[in-house]
């Protein structure tokens, strides 16, 4: 019976696990293809039914009929990187307040201001292009990355804003108290009492806007020409009239694999009891 | 270790609301040890949070060895307190913990270590300096607080806001007594607040009876048991309850109808009276009854009984010895030590 059980359950992680990695190795494989084995029907094994190239990975870095992506890729980890580092301290910030603080402002109450951030990705993207542009180019920061990181700001802020708010509301309001009696100043208990126990907030927030920022197309897409690029933008400019899916595969590959390595740590970070304690 | 005087202190959570807590004065000496008892939404936590700072009151001054301190910060006070819920920092250890006051204020790791080692060693938490504070028992996590407030030489006061609540019966007791002996051995002034007249009255010297935002008495657990002021005080302090009966001027007397039951008449006489007493004042007695009326039920209570008397003018109740023979049915009566008989007028105690 036992016996049964575990081989069922292996049966089902196995086939989802397949279901899961599949797309990725299909990627990967087709990466390595040429035109007529990706047109002529599918091909599955490298060397018998197709003769592996590297043309696709070229492409990558400037080969023929490729645009290099090493500068749009670097662009996008300083984007990303900074824009979340920005919104996740801004953003802790802003819930700490409105986790402890009482605001009005006529007939606005705490929560109106915390909906008022997450109605900030309510909105579809598109309605903010315009005034994104017009401000950007206000300030003279069009195709710039300090323009990009500024609107990556106020795009990820809101993220960060609605997890901290929850996770701050789950720590009693005596723990602030009682560090404010043993002589602490608010920022001191901030930092030192109450940021430790938010820690898994930090990390879930923290990746959110790392997974926000890094896949983000339409900002990229509005608010540069040619000087300043993000990878998703140089990734659409590898298309041509014939789709080279070869080239593509290998972009999305490299794309996507900083967001793996990103799940893994924090999926180690989240089993191994780095939040041990944290919660109640 | 600072008297605390609270000068026309009162407050309301919104401005020309209700009281939360009526205009009072009280000063509580250095080293004392006070208790704040009443039922829950009474004010007593209102109170609590004034004196720490936590809340602005909004009439009245509260007074730390005569200075002015109704306006300085919560973290400028000096206050160590107790909460209902044991709170730690959880992200550290039962030494961090201790010597987090120490770090706020700036004080050499030198110095920090011996202090929380003397702590720890006297509240029993010396082996455990260096574990997770969230990994302790709810009792153990309350004397980390406690000890946060005895690291700090200069601590005013603690407070303990129903300490004792999520507490097991048998470390109550320990507690308790650990609490009595600390404030003997630091002289630290220490205030109780609390719902349970048993706690209040075995732990303090001074007991502050609240209602309804109110101070309805203050005095030593003696005279709290023995003079209530109010007929809500007498029901509330003392188990079973103060009896209270109807009584009516009655030629120079003021008397219990178809009793012994009397007290010397008062000058004026309008207003509803009461006579009242306490069960441990009553005597069971074979002839020569003062009051006496037919058992309704018996009270076992290990070494005592408790009696309840049907009688025309109410219901009063007897604290016994166990094993006097009585049972439900029986005619029974009593008679009263001296002078242990209380007159109200109005449900206040006016002789």
């Amino acid at each position: 019976m036992r016996t049964l059980y575990l081989a069922l359950k292996y049966l089902a992680v196995t086939l989802w696990s397949a279901f899961v990695i599949f797309p990725f190795l299909w990627m990967l494989s087709t990466s390595f293809k040429t035109q007529n084995a990706v047109t002529g029907g599918a091909t599955w094994l490298p060397w018998l039914q197709f003769e592996p190239s590297l043309a696709g990975w070229r492409a990558l870095f400037g080969g023929a009929g490729g645009v290099n992506i090493v500068k749009p890729y670097l662009n996008s980890v300083v984007v990303t990187g900074t824009a979340s580092a920005i919104a996740l301290v801004l953003g802790t910030l802003a819930a700490y307040g409105l986790s402890r603080f009482s605001f009005r402002a006529g007939p606005i109450r705490n929560g109106d201001i915390t909906f008022f951030f997450i109605s900030q990705r309510i909105m579809p993207p598109i309605v903010l292009a315009i005034p994104f542009f017009l401000m950007l180019r206000w300030l003279g920061l069009l195709d710039s990355l300090p323009g990009l990181i500024l609107v990556y700001v106020a795009a990820l802020m809101p993220i960060a804003v609605w997890v901290m708010v929850d996770f701050f509301n789950t720590i009693p309001r005596a723990l602030d108290e009682m560090a404010w009696m043993d002589g602490c100043t608010p920022v001191t208990t901030f930092i030192r009492v109450i940021l430790p126990n938010v820690l898994p907030g930090l990390v879930v927030a923290g990746m959110f806007c790392l997974i926000f920022g890094w896949n983000d197309f339409f900002f990229a897409f509005t608010l540069t020409f040619t000087k300043t690029q993000l990878l998703p933008v140089s990734i659409v400019a590898l298309n041509s009239s014939v789709t080279p899916w070869w080239s593509l595969s290998a972009a999305a590959i490299v794309s996507v694999a900083p967001l793996a390595v990103l799940a893994f740590v924090v999926e180690r970070f989240l089993a191994s009891g780095g939040l041990k304690g944290a919660v109640r | 270790m600072v008297e605390i005087r609270l000068e026309q202190l009162a407050h309301a959570y919104r401005r020309g609301g209700a009281y939360a807590l009526r205009p009072l004065d009280m000063t509580w000496r250095s080293g004392g040890t006070y208790a704040l008892l009443g039922p829950s939404g009474c004010g007593k936590s209102t109170m609590l949070n004034i004196i720490s700072g936590l809340i602005q009151p909004s009439e009245g001054r509260v007074l730390f060895d005569g200075r002015d301190v109704t306006a300085l910060e919560t973290g400028r006070r000096k206050i160590a307190q107790v909460f209902q819920v044991p709170v730690i920092y959880r992200s550290m250890t039962v030494g961090q913990n201790l010597g987090f006051p120490l770090v706020c204020q700036r004080l050499p790791a030198q110095t920090r270590r011996k202090r929380v080692e003397q702590i720890a060693e006297r509240l029993g938490l010396g082996p455990m300096l260096h574990r997770p504070a969230h990994s302790l028992t709810a009792d153990q996590k309350q004397l980390v607080s406690l000890g946060r407030g005895l690291v700090r030489d200069d601590v005013a006061a603690i407070l303990l806001d129903e300490p004792l609540t999520v507490i097991d019966p048998q470390q109550k007791f320990d507690l308790r007594r650990i609490l009595k002996e600390i404030n003997a051995e630091f002289g630290v002034t220490m205030v109780l607040v609390t719902h349970d007249q048993t706690e209040a009255m075995t732990f303090a010297e001074e007991v502050v009876v609240m209602n309804m935002g109110e101070v309805v008495q203050s005095g030593s657990p003696r005279a709290l048991f023995e003079r209530p002021a109010t007929r809500h005080v007498g029901s509330f302090i003392g188990a079973p309850a103060m009896n209270f009966l109807p009584a009516d001027p009655m030629g120079p007397q003021v008397a219990v109808a178809g009793t012994g039951l009397a007290m010397p008449r008062p000058d004026a006489t309008e207003g509803r009276f009461c006579l009242g007493f306490r069960p441990e004042h009553a005597r069971l007695v074979r002839e020569g009854a003062t009051m006496s009326g037919i058992v309704t039920r018996i009270w076992f209570e290990g070494l005592d009984e408790i009696l309840a008397l049907d009688h025309p003018s109410g219901e009063v109740r007897l604290r016994a010895p166990a094993g006097i023979g009585l049972k439900p049915g029986d005619q029974a009566g009593f008679v009263l030590e001296d002078g242990a008989l209380r007159l109200y007028r109005d449900d206040r105690l006016i002789a």
